[in-house]
């Protein structure tokens, strides 16, 4: 989540509806003039909240930076205290303005619950902030819509990491059929519940609809669907697919590493690329009890093994 | 129902037997039969038999052994009790290369991976299928009507309990729509369900969130000629995770005080979640609705308990089930005491 990107646009939404409606050339001004100082046309409660929310997780991006030099034990207690910290803020946001939808999933997705409450958790925030009906067009288009969009990708991937996959998938549509554009990504946790589901028509027709979009999700679903399909000459060249067209794929899928939770939102990550791999190792993780055998089939590949002891050695990675 | 290795082998060993018996002489067949049993205990040697018979008895000796005696045997036992049984097992091989369940065992005791376990079982399906039946045709052209059926039964056996195998082995895999496959084809062959396969596809439908699937192979349960009702734990727990899995929970809350009351007093099962491992010839005979029953349904079941990302590692319904249960039973369990 963009926090400032999106205080910056609801600041002038806000000021041009008050003194508007400006031409377009004015309110571009208008724009330029709220990016320089955002904090002074925070004047209303829900975009005061907003800017409470942007610093916070400003504070907790920064003091991830450090982690690197922590031990383990060490690691784990700034990890509950940045944490604890950001839910503080959180709160105060929600005290700003309580219907600060994003301060209350920020703080919720960081009490680092498992998935039943969490689920139940984000639920009750949905039916506390219903709205009657998302705005025409893409959804995404409008500012004061997106808390919504991202509650609702959240439940998705909540969903997929307690094992409620038609869930996830039903949950994810929701936000893609509404967001066509889906800057959330909800249609990874889409992809990754078909192939659980051994849907292999609904990964189909989600491949087809997000045609060029090629994802370290959408290429890890395809190696998970034809090998619980037992196709698997065909997994194994989506698996070389997977390896040859995301960096590090075959280091990340050997190697799977600890990710933050999501706040609120998954990070922005270029396609295809090491950061956005781990992430979908990640979000992987749960279907992996389901195929057990799926990781040693995989390091019974050399080749596969191979790439990733180079591309190790490549980034100066533990191997 | 269930198979049962000592059955099967008096059953082939009567059957053999009537084939022996002269036809004209009624009285005199019912004279020799009336000794059987005795002969069989103690005298067995003198009955006659195929190499294919002297090689299912040795299985079943195998079966015993490993499938009944192991699991509580120590270290030491445990050790000698594998190479006893794979000695039985080569040994049946070497009198009859075709016996399925001996080839199915040694290679299951061999082979730790359940995907290698898959893949020969999937390989080796048609094969077996094509056996048995041929060996069906044979033994039913020589024998009377009356006893047909019960000798394709017998002769079809080993060919069921590869395809039951096969959709176990496909569900620890992950490969629920194979398990599906597998399990209605034996259905096909097996409308009486000797193999309880439909405990097997209950949690393959449940993995799959086939809400409908489910609901339709409650109904079938009749069909099957199976003499139980649809409330055995398989399908209790599969309905469970639906419901659970839809957050439907006061109905999961409610299945799971239906499944306490069909298996009374086995709450602690529930709880601690234990996992125990598969019987290699079949899945092993347990007395219906006790505690044993629920024992191995829940073990079967960790692959639907297990899911999900947990804290304690126990799965998300698996810890939902054992809070659920230890609520309404007061049972405790050790916190954190996980199936792994």
């Amino acid at each position: 989540m963009n926090a400032w990107n999106e205080l910056v646009e609801r600041c002038a939404r806000r000021r041009n509806e008050k003194i508007g409606p400006l031409s377009d050339e004015a309110y571009a001004e208008l724009v330029l003039a709220v990016r320089q100082n955002p904090v002074d046309f925070a004047d209303e409660a829900p975009e005061q909240a907003l800017l409470v929310l942007a610093r916070a997780l400003d504070a907790w991006r920064a003091s991830r930076e450090r982690d690197d030099l922590l031990a383990d034990k060490d690691y784990e207690a700034e990890h509950a205290r940045r944490l604890a910290a950001l839910r503080t803020e959180c709160e105060r946001a929600a005290s700003i303005d309580p219907d600060c939808l994003d301060a209350h999933v920020t703080a919720l997705l960081a009490s680092e619950l498992d998935p039943d409450p969490l689920l139940s958790g984000l639920l009750a925030l949905e039916r506390a902030h219903a709205k009657d009906e998302p705005p025409a067009g893409d959804a995404w288009d409008d500012v004061f819509y997106r808390p919504h969009l991202r509650l609702r990708a959240a439940v998705a991937r909540t969903c997929l990491d307690g094992a409620r996959y038609r869930m996830a998938a039903a949950a994810a549509e929701s936000v893609t059929s509404v967001a066509p554009t889906d800057p959330l990504g909800a249609r990874h946790t889409h992809m990754l519940a078909c192939a659980r589901l051994e849907d292999e028509d609904g990964l189909g027709v989600l491949e087809a609809r997000w045609a060029g979009r090629e994802s370290a999700w959408s290429h890890l679903a395809r190696v998970l669907l034809l090998y619980k399909l037992n196709r698997l000459t065909a997994a194994q060249r989506a698996l070389r697919g997977f390896d040859r067209l995301c960096a590090g794929g075959a280091y990340a899928l050997l190697r799977p590493a600890y990710v933050e939770p999501y706040l609120p939102d998954r990070p922005e990550a270029a396609p295809c690329s090491f950061e956005e791999v781990v992430m979908a190792e990640r979000e992987v993780e749960p279907l992996i009890t389901d195929v057990p055998e799926l990781i040693p089939w995989c390091q019974g590949h050399d080749w596969l093994v191979a790439s990733a002891r180079a591309f190790a050695e490549r980034n100066d990675l533990d191997w | 129902m269930a198979h049962d290795s000592r059955r099967e082998d008096y059953l082939r060993m009567s059957l053999r037997f009537a084939l022996s018996l002269d036809d004209g002489d009624p009285a005199r067949a019912a004279r020799e039969f009336a000794t059987f049993g005795r002969r069989l205990a103690r005298d067995r040697d003198s009955l006659p038999q195929s190499d294919a018979d002297r090689a299912f008895s040795l299985v079943s000796l195998a079966a015993d052994l490993i499938d009944y005696r192991l699991p509580f045997a120590d270290d030491a036992q445990a050790e000698t009790l594998v190479a006893r049984g794979r000695d039985l097992l080569s040994e049946a091989l070497s009198l009859d290369p075709d016996c399925h369940d001996a080839t199915r065992m040694l290679f299951s005791l061999e082979t730790p991976s359940a995907e290698e376990r898959s893949r020969f079982l999937r390989e080796g399906a048609e094969k077996v299928r094509v056996a048995c039946e041929s060996a069906r045709d044979r033994l039913c052209d020589a024998l009377d009507e009356a006893r047909r059926p019960l000798g394709a039964s017998v002769a079809m056996r080993p060919w069921w309990r590869w395809l039951a195998d096969l959709a176990e082995c496909a569900l620890i895999c992950g490969r629920n729509r194979e398990s599906i496959d597998a399990a209605e084809q034996l259905l096909a062959s097996d409308p009486h369900d000797l193999s309880d396969v439909r405990f097997t596809l209950a949690y393959a439908l449940a993995k799959l969130e086939d809400a409908p699937g489910l609901a339709r192979l409650a109904e079938r349960y009749p069909t099957f000629a199976a003499p139980r009702a649809a409330d055995d734990a398989w399908i209790q727990i599969s309905q469970i995770a639906l419901a659970h899995k839809s957050c439907r929970f006061a109905d999961a809350r409610q299945l799971t005080e239906r499944l306490l009351a069909t298996y009374p007093g086995s709450a602690g099962v529930l709880v601690r979640q234990a996992e125990i491992p598969d019987g290699r010839f079949a899945r092993i005979r347990v007395p219906a609705y006790g505690e044993d029953e629920l024992v191995v349904a829940v073990s079967e079941g960790v692959v639907l308990l297990m899911e999900g990302m947990e804290r304690t590692g126990r799965g998300v319904l698996g810890a939902w089930v054992a809070r659920t249960v230890s609520e309404l039973s007061g049972e405790k369990g050790s916190e954190g005491a996980s199936a792994s």
